[in-house]
């Protein structure tokens, strides 16, 4: 159960973003990427999701190459994505949305059984099955990203692909989406984190990698890189010379973080 | 009162099938964002089918209309296929309006390749006798075309709203990008909505048939028709694009009764500009819009080409020397299409500033030129105005209904100004058909003095060569000198993002107008030039069929590149006069030249021409936006 990048370049118009990427994402882990904007993890996301096609290099499902399949294929297979800015579609009711996430197992799926995935992925979302016969426009920002979340896990996701889940969500809500992701690995769903608040992702990943204008320059463990010093500088927001104390001090933070976080985890 | 009703209910019929044409047309833009403008094509392939079927081969009815919707939607498939789906995701959505006209074009031009030009009627399904209800008189056709019309509505809801097809197909209309993350493959979705609503629009063809007669280029009524009642009734709204071919449709019938029927068209289209006028979202506004930041992704805007430096001068010079030369060459009967292609240029040069430049659609050039045209060659004709006052005043007129134009359209963006200028050409072409007594109406104004300015008279092409010639090198030199300051940049400011050049502080409707006045005036300057050499003009050489051909000639030749589009007009205008056996084709080759080069040469010849052989180390650079 792993899904696979090997040096893999994706772009756009033939001109690659990302070059020679090499990544792996285990069944029930939590991979993040970080970077800062521009640095290429939107392309990579799509890439690894069929949106864009791979320049060179592949990308192996359970050893098995998938680069040259279609995006439906690739949510056949169990690869979901929910993209950046939400994307829901806006004037089609909740429920349709949900059931559009389900697209590729229509055929397979029978009314009921189709109705009780829905209830089974609302149990992570209650605010969703009170709008259900709502258009999706009609929700807020945090409502729609749930909404993004709860689509892409109708396809019933062996990997989920999560571009900038907490983009433009209040601090509250940033917290409360991150809560339902460490949830999902729970569930033994691989997911790939791809975050801006790269401390916060840090917090809760696995492993990570940082990505530098297209190639991975950092990956380890996510705790360790929270500690790596490159990594405090460049992507948490603590300038160069830090003292003693500053670096105390994010430590615990992140330390205050990861207790908010283990104590309010849902099983 | 009972004259009153017939008329009603004959203006209901006809306006069902506007509503099931429009209905294709809102289908077609929900899911694409488009509007294919060889929707009403369609009908016509429908019924010119259904009477090969039912007429020519004697099969039993049904049959044959089952064999002519087959027939329609096949023809919808494969051209769906082969040029709008792979054209969708690369071309900007005007672009997607002037493919679609080329489809049209060439839609006809193969009716009348395999049908001829002759009129056809069918036979009514059930009988010539009407019957007759409460004392109203009703052709059994009627119960037919609405019949159909209600079958198409209530299938077409059912299907978007109530399967899982139709969601999908609502996805792909709101988001293309979400639609193919959830594994929907949204280019079999579009060609299936296109295939769709050419199946509509056959069974409407099929339905209306026998209370009409029809021929190779009537599709092009039914385009308009539709189009107009989608305007009407909301661009995009299902119930708003059947109320809008019913509203369209009664006012037309009604305008024939009680005014005159050359008129009928002008109602509508007065009614289509009074639409755009108060309410430019149509009557019923679609709810769901769709994201046009998304659609608009990854596509590809060519940069105008341009010839740099010496390389430009001695181009220039060049040219000039082959234009004066160019009367030795030519064989002496090719003459007169010379002198043609030439004037035709120059209306094309304005449209290549609107359109190459500026990034606007007009689809109604030839309408300017009618202004100009039948101005100056009235004035000249009945009222012994020398002809240069006669050209003056058309170009005062020309430049006053291009500005009254873009006052309605200057809010608007995209489709509507390509709606409005439709709207226009088709008005100016109804009035010349309608005004009998100024214009000689439908067979045209005849006894049209040559151009002369005093004591000297243009009455030979050769002289009038020259005088064109020398018209199109100062109109050259102007625009190139006027295309290369600032207010040429502006242009291509806006045509690229109007919205990043009005944050740049350049006051986009103003440079719209600006655009829209120079290619107006250099149509009307065109249409005066037309009728002077000819003695002659009538409505259809300067109506929707010109401003298509002009179009197809300039995207053919190369927009945005000024001179480029000489190459197309030359090549449009004279190989039908070298090879007049292919006469037959003529239409047909316009149409298809025009989608290949949409499709395939975005640069047009000159482009082509320039990259390689003039400028070989220029290679014009893409951006994706």
């Amino acid at each position: 159960m792993t899904l696979e990048a090997r040096s893999l370049s994706a772009g756009y118009a033939g001109r690659a973003v990302v070059h020679g990427i090499d990544l792996a994402l285990e069944a029930g882990e939590i991979v993040a990427l970080v970077g800062a904007n521009g640095a290429g993890k939107s392309t990579l996301a799509k890439s690894i999701s069929g949106l864009l096609p791979a320049l060179s290099g592949r990308i192996l499902l359970d050893g098995k190459p998938i680069e040259r399949a279609s995006p439906a294929e690739r949510v056949r297979l169990g690869i979901a994505h929910v993209p950046e800015g939400r994307q829901v579609f806006s004037g089609l009711s909740i429920a349709e949305n949900l059931r559009l996430g389900a697209w590729v197992h229509r055929r397979a799926l029978s009314e009921m059984e189709m109705e009780r995935r829905i209830a089974r992925v609302c149990e992570a979302f209650p605010v969703l099955v009170e709008r259900l016969q709502h258009p999706g426009g009609t929700l807020s920002g945090g409502q729609q990203q749930m909404l993004a979340i709860a689509r892409g896990l109708m396809a019933e996701p062996r990997y989920l692909i999560l571009d900038e889940p907490s983009l433009g969500l209040s601090p509250i809500l940033v917290v409360e989406i991150f809560r339902m992701i460490e949830a999902l690995r729970g569930r033994g769903i691989a997911i790939l984190l791809s975050e801006q608040n790269a401390r916060m992702s840090l917090a809760i990943a696995d492993r990570a990698y940082v990505i530098e204008t297209g190639r991975v320059t950092i990956e380890g463990a996510g705790r360790e890189l929270l500690r790596r010093r490159e990594v405090i500088e460049r992507y948490l927001g603590v300038g160069k010379g830090v003292g003693a104390s500053d670096d105390a001090r994010s430590a615990r933070l992140t330390e205050g973080l990861r207790r908010i976080f283990s104590s309010r985890r849902i099983s | 009162m009972e004259q009153a009703v017939q008329t009603v209910i004959g203006g209901l019929l006809q306006g069902t099938v506007f509503g099931v044409v429009a209905l294709g047309f809102a289908l077609v833009f929900r899911v694409t964002g488009a509007i294919n403008l060889s929707q009403g094509a369609f009908c016509i392939v429908g019924a010119l089918a259904m009477y090969s079927f039912q007429v020519s081969l004697g099969w039993p009815g049904w049959a044959a209309a089952a064999a002519a919707v087959g027939v329609t939607a096949a023809a919808g498939a494969v051209i769906g296929a082969t040029t709008f789906v792979p054209a969708l995701s690369r071309l900007p959505v005007s672009s997607m309006l002037i493919l679609t006209a080329g489809l049209l074009t060439t839609l006809e031009g193969l009716s009348l390749v395999v049908w001829g030009s002759q009129p056809y009627a069918l036979p009514p399904f059930s009988g010539e006798a009407p019957v007759s209800v409460l004392g109203v008189r009703l052709p059994t056709q009627g119960f037919w075309i609405v019949g159909a019309a209600a079958a198409i509505i209530a299938g077409v809801w059912f299907l978007l709203m109530r399967t899982a097809l139709g969601r999908a197909l609502r996805a792909c209309a709101e988001n293309p990008t979400a639609a193919r993350l959830m594994g929907i493959d949204v280019p079999r979705m579009t060609l299936f909505a296109f295939t769709l609503a050419a199946l509509i629009a056959g069974i409407g063809g099929i339905a209306v048939a026998p209370i009409l007669s029809f021929q190779f280029d009537t599709g092009r009524l039914f385009t308009i028709a539709g189009f107009s009642a989608v305007a009407i009734g909301g661009l995009g709204s299902l119930v708003g694009s059947v109320a809008g071919g019913e509203l369209l449709g009664v006012a037309e019938q009604l305008a024939a009764g009680y005014i005159s029927s050359l008129f009928a068209n002008g109602i509508a289209l007065a009614l289509l500009i009074l639409t755009l006028l108060v309410r430019p979202s149509g009557l019923l506004t679609a709810k769901r819009t769709r994201r046009e930041d998304v659609r608009d992704e990854h596509r590809i805007y060519h940069p105008v080409v341009r010839l740099r430096g010496r390389r430009a001068v001695v181009f220039g010079l060049g040219a000039v020397a082959a234009l004066a030369v160019l009367p030795w060459i030519v064989p002496p009967g090719l003459m007169n299409s010379v002198v043609i292609t030439g004037i035709l240029f120059i209306s094309v040069l304005g449209l290549d500033v609107l359109m190459g430049y500026c990034g606007q659609v007009s689809l109604g050039q030839a309408g300017f030129m009618a202004v100009g045209g039948y101005t100056a060659a009235i004035l000249a004709t009945n009222h012994g105005w020398p002809p240069l006052a006669g050209i003056a005043a058309g170009l005062v007129l020309s430049l006053a209904c291009a500005v009254a134009l873009s006052l309605v359209t200057m809010r608007l963006r995209g489709h509507y100004l390509a709606l409005a200028t439709l709207a226009f050409g088709l008005l100016v072409e109804s009035l010349a058909v309608g005004m009998t007594e100024t214009t000689g109406g439908p067979s045209g104004l005849v006894g049209v003095p040559s151009f002369s300015v005093g004591p000297f008279d243009f009455g030979t092409p050769l002289a009038m060569y020259y005088l064109v010639a020398a018209v199109i090198v100062v109109l050259v030199l102007v625009l190139l000198g006027g295309l290369r300051s600032g207010f040429g940049r502006a242009l291509q400011a806006v045509r690229t993002d109007q919205t990043a050049a009005a944050a740049l502080g350049i006051n986009v409707p103003r440079y719209k107008m600006a655009a829209f006045a120079a290619s107006a005036a250099a149509a009307s300057l065109s249409g005066s030039l037309y009728a002077f050499h000819l003695n002659f003009l009538s409505p259809d050489m300067v109506g929707l069929a010109r401003s298509l051909e002009m179009i197809a000639m300039l995207v053919v030749g190369g927009e945005g590149t000024l001179v480029g589009s000489l190459f197309g007009v030359a090549l449009l205008t004279l190989l039908p006069t070298i090879f007049q056996p292919l006469a037959l084709y003529k239409t047909f080759a316009e149409g298809l030249l025009l989608v290949l080069a949409v499709r395939y040469l975005p640069g047009g010849i000159f482009g082509v021409f320039a990259q390689r052989v003039l400028n070989p180390s220029a290679r014009p650079a893409r951006s994706a936006a």
